[in-house]
């Protein structure tokens, strides 16, 4: 668009239609939208819409900045109507997933409380946090509890990719692609104001998919040094001491880099990041709105949205068949 | 004038009473020295034990107490021959305010609640008393060598009691330091059990309870000069505070391992040392009493690991993937948030993307 507008600049007198130039923005937004898409004809009605409404947008902002510049008083455009409708929402996570990633909540969380002041032992909460709990004794047994929900979950998760059909699903948009760095250069870009529009996200943003995937990395890490730590006896019947070292030393360190990526990177994009504080629903409710669906994962609500026209087209031509046999039968 | 006569009478007769009536002569020490000088003076006890009554005079006399006189002390010495004398009590003389100018020194109360002070008012023989320390008639500072608290002295000084632990203490690495090499920078008994405050290993209070253990090590082995004069590998007090041993014992666990867990109590050796509990071929042994079935996997690898320092191997180098993982991680997360949130902003601010 600001190649437009820039090539536009010299050229652009009183003289020039609006309805053309309008013309040529929808033509452009179209193009950029729909350059690797094959859409069904009443979804691209829809967009088509979509895109008339932002040209109409886009040149009133132009022409008010050009008008204000050239008379140097502001011009009042009246906002375009608002139009109320009745949100619609899309489902997002399953019950099955909902309650995984619960566990896995309650799960680390226990483990980071009873974990950490084990690392931090020299600091004053520390000795507050034992002598509270009932003593360090309590503490190991609860950070036990918590290991095994989340070995318990892993384990599940594993069944769960390997054997359910969601799961399957699932884990094939999860897989990371070379689109996902294509994107993040978009969405650089577009931070640092040098693209106007965002990337065009699929189901999985590349968010959510290094999110995934960290917990993976971490739960390969703590498992497997944890299990050393907890059947030290065991372990050092197989292996020699220093592998045990190096597990308590993976197990701590991990442990705080997946504390502070959970603080740090889950708590920005799930709970503080300003178009989701308090917090992103979908955890509870497991639903999206659209307008999320349209600005995040785009190309998912078109895939979602063909499906549809799919299925009423496929309906109607079954109804009409159903029809005819019936005109058929009766004739 | 008459009753000016009376009292000066009165006055004379009350200066000269003391002289001549109501006091006895005491035997000087040179009327002790008598016998007493006599190497083969020698009194056989009610058990039939033969005990020596010998003192040596010339030592006596650079002893602390050499301005003394023998009844001072010995207060009921007064016939001869002097039968059946009562122990010797020194707090006749050292207590607080005495106008004898004795040290008053106040370690009594210690005492009374060591566990030597203890078994003394219960009426053990065996205890302790002061004498039994210090020394009866050949006291000295205990900066003199002659003197039986003077540090080289005392494991000798204990060991008169505790042969057994002396005579473990005496080859390990403590004792032949200090008896041996000299260096008074080891411990003697003192410096690991306390002085007149000895307490039992099993009370909270003594230096040797199994949490106080790492305090009092520590002592000298987290002191740095002495670690780097004497040469003694690591900052094991250090590390041991950061292994889970360490962090345990902290918050109040009662069977983790302290430093004499793995090092011995009394039979301290150097590492290389094949009677040390921690020379490589006992470690299985050593630490097969918590951790039973222990093999000799438990000494592939170090103890006492400091991951910060390139000398602990493969786990400072799993120290450093990690610090550099995490750090720069966290930049690049840090980094996108800012990046993120700063373009969010603009775009409520002035509505447009």
């Amino acid at each position: 668009m600001e190649m437009f507008f820039s090539k536009k600049k010299k050229e652009l007198e009183p003289k020039v239609s609006l309805d053309k130039l309008q013309g040529e923005i929808e033509q452009e937004i179209w193009d950029d939208l729909t350059k690797d898409l094959s859409l069904t004809p009443h979804l691209k009605e829809e967009i088509k819409k979509l895109v008339k409404e932002r040209a109409r947008e886009e040149l009133q902002k132009e022409l008010k900045d050009r008008y204000a510049e050239l008379r140097e008083e502001k011009v009042e455009i009246p906002p375009p109507e608002e139009k109320k409708k009745e949100e619609v929402m899309y489902p997002r996570l399953s019950l099955d997933v909902r309650i995984q990633h619960i566990i896995l909540m309650v799960s680390t969380i226990i483990l980071i409380i009873t974990g950490l002041p084990i690392k931090f032992h020299e600091l004053a909460w520390a000795k507050f946090f034992f002598s509270a709990i009932g003593g360090l004794q309590v503490s190991r047994i609860l950070h036990r509890v918590g290991a095994a929900g989340l070995i318990g979950i892993a384990l599940y998760h594993l069944l769960f990719l390997a054997f359910s059909k969601e799961g399957r699903e699932i884990f094939k948009e999860l897989l990371p692609r070379k689109k996902d760095l294509k994107d993040l250069w978009i969405m650089l870009n577009y931070f640092i104001g040098r693209k106007r529009e965002r990337a065009k996200f699929g189901k999985f943003t590349y968010v959510e998919k290094f999110d995934y995937w960290a917990v993976y990395w971490g739960m390969v890490v703590m498992v497997l040094s944890g299990l050393i730590l907890w059947f030290l006896g065991t372990a050092l019947k197989i292996f020699p001491k220093f592998i045990a070292d190096i597990a308590k030393e993976a197990h701590s360190d991990e442990a705080t880099l997946a504390t502070l990526a959970i603080i740090i990177w889950h708590f920005y994009n799930a709970h503080l990041n300003p178009e989701k504080f308090p917090m992103n629903w979908s955890w509870l409710n497991g639903k999206i709105s659209e307008e999320d669906m349209k600005k995040e994962h785009f190309l998912e609500w078109v895939k979602i949205r063909e499906e549809e026209e799919k299925e009423i087209e496929t309906k109607k031509a079954e109804e009409g068949k159903f029809k005819e046999q019936r005109g058929e039968n009766i004739l | 004038m008459k009753k000016i006569r009376i009292i000066i009478s009165l006055c004379f007769f009350l200066i000269s009473l003391p002289v001549h009536g109501l006091t006895q002569e005491l035997p000087s020490n040179q009327e002790c020295r008598h016998c007493h000088s006599n190497p083969n003076l020698k009194k056989v006890l009610p058990d039939g034990k033969v005990i020596s009554e010998y003192v040596d005079f010339d030592l006596f006399y650079k002893s602390v107490h050499k301005k003394q006189a023998c009844v001072y002390c010995h207060i009921d010495a007064t016939n001869f021959p002097c039968k059946n004398l009562q122990k010797v009590n020194c707090q006749r003389c050292h207590y607080k305010g005495n106008l004898a100018g004795a040290p008053d020194l106040i370690k009594y109360k210690e005492y009374g609640e060591s566990v030597h002070g203890r078994a003394t008012a219960l009426g053990d023989v065996k205890a302790p008393m002061c004498q039994d320390c210090h020394g009866s008639h050949y006291i000295f500072d205990k900066a003199d060598t002659l003197s039986r608290t003077n540090k080289e002295h005392i494991p000798q000084t204990c060991g008169a009691c505790h042969l057994n632990i002396y005579d473990i203490y005496r080859i390990s690495v403590h004792g032949e330091a200090l008896r041996k090499k000299h260096i008074l920078a080891a411990p003697s008994c003192a410096d690991c059990h306390g002085e007149h405050n000895i307490k039992e290993h099993t009370d909270p209070k003594s230096k040797v309870f199994l949490t106080q253990v790492s305090v009092t090590c520590a002592k000298c082995h987290a002191n740095m000069e002495l670690i780097k004069k004497y040469d003694i590998p690591v900052e094991p007090v250090e590390t041991y505070r950061e292994s889970f041993h360490g962090v345990a014992i902290k918050f109040g666990a009662k069977t983790v391992a302290n430093c004499s867990s793995c090092h011995e109590v009394h039979a301290i050796f150097k590492s290389d040392d094949p009677r040390s509990s921690i020379y490589v071929d006992n470690i299985p042994k050593t630490c097969g009493k918590c951790h039973p079935g222990a093999s000799e996997n438990f000494a592939k690898g170090k103890i006492h690991i400091n991951p910060a320092k390139k000398e602990a191997g493969i786990i400072y180098y799993v120290s450093q993937f990690f610090k550099y993982l995490t750090l720069s991680v966290m930049f690049a997360l840090i980094i996108y948030i800012i990046l993120d949130l700063r373009k969010k902003i603009k775009v409520r601010r002035t509505g447009e993307e």
